[in-house]
């Protein structure tokens, strides 16, 4: 039988980070990537997290076994945000706003929705005048678009140690709200941290797990099954 | 923390309904994970479990600091406490304390003479049984009743089984303590403990000891109510592995300031249990917690929050929160309640404001970027290999990181796993053995063609691979190398910015923006399938799709893939289709047997027809 070659299926992770990457990329920020290996310095002390504060058990860490400097496998991708500012007010290049999606890790027991491995989406924008305001327009937008445009989204009060107010966003789907990120102003510590000034600039962040957002999304019903391997997921 | 609604109205009588109330703690001040109705008619009470984020761990993990922030936020009566609690007269007292370490910032004695141990009075049962909490005997659970109301953790020891001072120092390397659950515990110089002149009475602010301890014999008694260094108490917890609710609040720090209200409190509640023998309170206080103020403009404010808030409103939360100020002009210099730690920068404040007005308040923008189109270089090329596979036919998946064995290792994993991978090859491998064991299954794939592009982690560094399969064979490259040696001259200049934006496919090859809101996961059964072939003649004329349409017609309703047709041939004026069919149900293992039978009756369909025969 004659067949022109067919072409592969994407697995719905990425198709979901594609898609992001679009809205995002379409409200002008740009793409960044970063380590997953990560140090702890990055991960951790440049967000305000400090050492021996009970905030970091908000996270459950990979500790690498290694002489030297403490490395982390990264529990989020604002490390990827933090460097990028810092990156950007180096270059001079504020106002500014990136978005990365990249995999991050958690130590914890695994169940049908948690996964020692799982993908983040984070995203920044820094300049003069940015506020909670533009957090609630972008967020709103993003999620309307990758929900459909009937999502509700709500702004509840919350705390990170790198955002200042911090805020959760929910979403209501099929009747019920769900947590769906962490966001908030960056908290002065880290813009200081990334070498930027406070009292210039501001600007707000978010983080998020992409896996939950596919789940409720599509319906998919344990996060495990998106690191089987098995293509009988590649649906989309 | 579990507050019980009762307890709450205490101290806010007016406080609006349960329900009405949970939406206010979700939408001003934090997540309720459940609201809970207990008991019946006037027994009736309510419990809510809110999720106290470690920034206001340190008033509100109690009744009395969940109540005043809805007293202030709602702005409605909040009866004082301290006046309900008599000040017991007191005789001198022989107490002696003292503090031989910088942890130890705070720490009140008391000696109360003559009490009695036994069971509590109803309401304090009743309380603790409201928020989950076991009664144990009149003095514990005052002292656990002191703790849930207002936050300071407190300890009471047998006075009679100390002896000489109250020591607070670091403990003696090796020293070792039989904590009140006797489980033994080996101490270093970095725990801080509560000594006497000879043994080690309690691990501080985490655990009390067995020697010590308030038992059924116990006549008087020691109230300890301190306050500690909150990374000391947090290192030596994770230290000797133990958790307890006194710890959790003394990791969040605590204000020193918090001892005296305890005392008050606990105190009374003694006097109320009708012991009248009190000494007199040893209070030692090196660390004075310092007051501390805060400058800010309601122009940042509102700059912060993206909505223009008023002198006026900021004045009027101020008051409600009972935050002394001053102000002029727009500027604000407040004086941070001693309770509220939380606060130490004008974006706190910020947050204060925006919470307490609501953020459902402000409006929605966006901000407008000025867009210079930069592209990340990794991002493309992944972005490039990904497409140039998925248009070869290739599909992707996505293994585990984590191998059980490799170069980098990672601490104290809560899996069996604890390497990460060096390479994507194994784990592909698995995927494509899984995969061709299903390959019957796959709608649309012939042949299993698969790809993954993932970290590894080499001894000193990680790199980004490229894996995908040649038949049984895996081939594994360098993602620099794949799109070194895959692009096309066409293709150069495809990772400058300008091209990237142009040519990069901004949505994935895989599926269509019109089904992208419509599509819903279908879950597949986790029992075994059967796959069974079957191939008819029938004249040259007849179309595949007559013949596909009988055996749909016929085959029932396990069919999960087919009739699909995979080959035909012609021979003497007559023509052979061959159809694939896959067998599962979502319910069970299905048997040869039930399966023959269906097949037989689609032969017998078919042999029905003029011409047609199986073969």
């Amino acid at each position: 039988m004659d067949k022109e070659i067919q072409k592969g299926k994407e697995h719905p992770l990425s198709i979901l980070a594609n898609q992001a990457f679009e809205v995002f990329s379409n409200l002008g920020f740009e793409i960044a990537a970063g380590p997953e290996l990560e140090s702890e310095w990055y991960n951790f002390d440049v967000l305000n997290v400090a050492k021996d504060h009970p905030a970091r058990d908000m996270q459950d860490t990979f500790f690498i076994k290694a002489p030297g400097e403490i490395f982390v496998l990264r529990t989020h991708t604002t490390n990827v945000t933090a460097r990028a500012i810092e990156k950007a007010g180096k270059e001079g290049r504020l106002p500014s706003a990136f978005i990365s999606i990249g995999k991050v890790f958690r130590n914890e027991a695994t169940d049908a929705t948690h996964e020692m491995q799982f993908f983040q989406i984070d995203g920044t924008v820094v300049g003069e005048n940015i506020s909670i305001a533009d957090l609630k327009g972008v967020l709103s937008d993003f999620y309307k678009k990758i929900l459909g445009k009937n999502a509700e989204i709500e702004f509840r009060p919350s705390f990170f140690p790198f955002t200042e107010p911090s805020i959760e966003v929910w979403a209501k789907l099929g009747g019920k709200w769900l947590e769906m990120m962490g966001a908030g102003m960056l908290h002065p510590n880290v813009l200081r941290n990334c070498g930027l000034n406070p009292e210039k600039v501001q600007g707000f962040a978010f983080g998020g797990g992409l896996d939950r957002i596919a789940m409720i999304k599509w319906g998919i019903p344990d996060v495990r099954l998106f690191y089987q391997g098995d293509l009988r997921l590649n649906q989309f | 923390m579990k507050i019980s609604y009762n307890w709450l109205k205490w101290y806010i009588p007016n406080a609006p309904e349960p329900e009405k109330l949970r939406d206010i703690f979700t939408y001003h001040l934090c997540e309720v994970e459940f609201l809970q109705k207990l008991g019946t008619g006037e027994n009736t009470d309510w419990t809510f479990d809110l999720n106290i984020l470690p920034n206001r761990a340190h008033d509100l993990l109690s009744h009395q600091g969940i109540a005043r922030e809805l007293a202030s936020l709602l702005d409605i009566k909040f009866i004082d406490p301290t006046l309900k609690y008599k000040i017991p007269d007191s005789k001198p007292t022989n107490l002696r304390i003292e503090i031989k370490s910088d942890k130890c910032r705070r720490y009140l004695g008391r000696i109360v003479k003559n009490v009695k141990i036994g069971p509590p009075p109803d309401w304090v049962k009743a309380h603790l049984e409201s928020i989950g909490q076991r009664s144990i005997n009149n003095i514990v659970d005052a002292a656990n009743i002191a703790m849930y109301d207002c936050g300071q953790p407190i300890h009471c020891f047998d006075l009679d089984k100390v002896s000489g001072n109250i020591i607070i120092r670091d403990a003696e390397d090796g020293e070792q303590i039989t904590t009140l659950d006797n489980k033994q515990v080996k101490l270093t110089p970095q725990n801080l403990v509560i000594a006497d002149g000879k043994n080690v009475l309690a691990i501080a602010g985490v655990k009390g000891g067995k020697i010590a301890e308030v038992d059924e014999n116990t006549k008087n008694i020691i109230i300890e109510i301190a306050n500690f260094d909150p990374t000391s108490i947090r290192k030596t917890a994770q230290a000797v592995n133990i958790t307890t609710d006194a710890k959790k609040r003394f990791e969040n720090d605590l204000s020193p300031e918090l001892c005296d209200f305890a005392m008050k409190e606990i105190s009374g509640l003694m006097l109320e249990y009708g012991f009248t023998d009190f000494q007199e309170v040893v209070d030692v206080y090196p660390a004075k917690q310092i007051e501390r103020k805060i400058s800010f403009s309601a122009e940042k404010i509102s700059k912060i929050l993206g909505m223009a808030v008023s002198v006026k409103e900021i004045e009027n939360i101020l008051e409600r929160y009972n935050f002394q100020y001053k102000e002029s002009s727009g500027k604000f210099e407040i004086t941070v309640p001693m309770m509220r730690l939380d606060l130490t920068v004008q974006e706190d404040i910020a947050e204060e404001i925006g919470r307490v007005i609501g953020y459902d308040k402000i409006k929605p923008k966006i901000p407008k970027i000025d867009f210079r189109p930069r592209v990340d270089k990794t991002f493309s090329k992944i972005i490039w290999a990904r497409n140039k596979l998925l248009q070869s036919g290739y599909s992707e998946v996505m293994t585990y990181t984590f191998r059980d064995n490799g170069e980098v290792e990672v601490l104290a994993s809560a899996s069996d796993k604890k390497f990460l991978r060096t390479n994507l090859a194994d784990g592909l491998r698995e995927s494509l053995k899984l995969n061709q064991i299903n390959a019957p299954l796959l709608l649309n794939i012939n042949k299993i063609k698969i790809f993954e592009i993932g970290t590894v982690f080499l001894k000193d560094r990680e790199e980004i691979h490229v894996a995908y399969n040649e038949k049984e064979k895996i081939v594994e490259i360098s993602l620099d190398k794949f799109v070194s040696e895959k692009l096309s001259p066409e293709e150069y200049g495809y990772f400058s910015a300008e091209k990237f934006l142009v040519l990069a496919p901004s949505r994935s090859q895989g599926s269509s923006k019109e089904t992208f809101h419509s599509q819903i996961f279908k879950p597949w059964s986790v029992f075994p399938f059967i796959a069974r072939d079957i191939a008819v003649w029938v004249p040259e004329d007849v179309l595949s799709q007559e013949v596909q349409k009988i055996i749909k017609d016929n085959v029932g309703e396990l069919i999960v893939k087919g009739p699909e047709l995979f080959d035909k041939f012609k021979k003497d004026g007559k023509i052979s289709y061959a159809f694939n069919l896959v067998f599962q149900s979502y319910e069970r293992t299905l048997t040869d047997t039930e399966i023959n039978k269906i097949m037989t009756k689609i032969t017998n369909k078919i042999k029905k027809k003029n011409g047609w025969q199986v073969r």
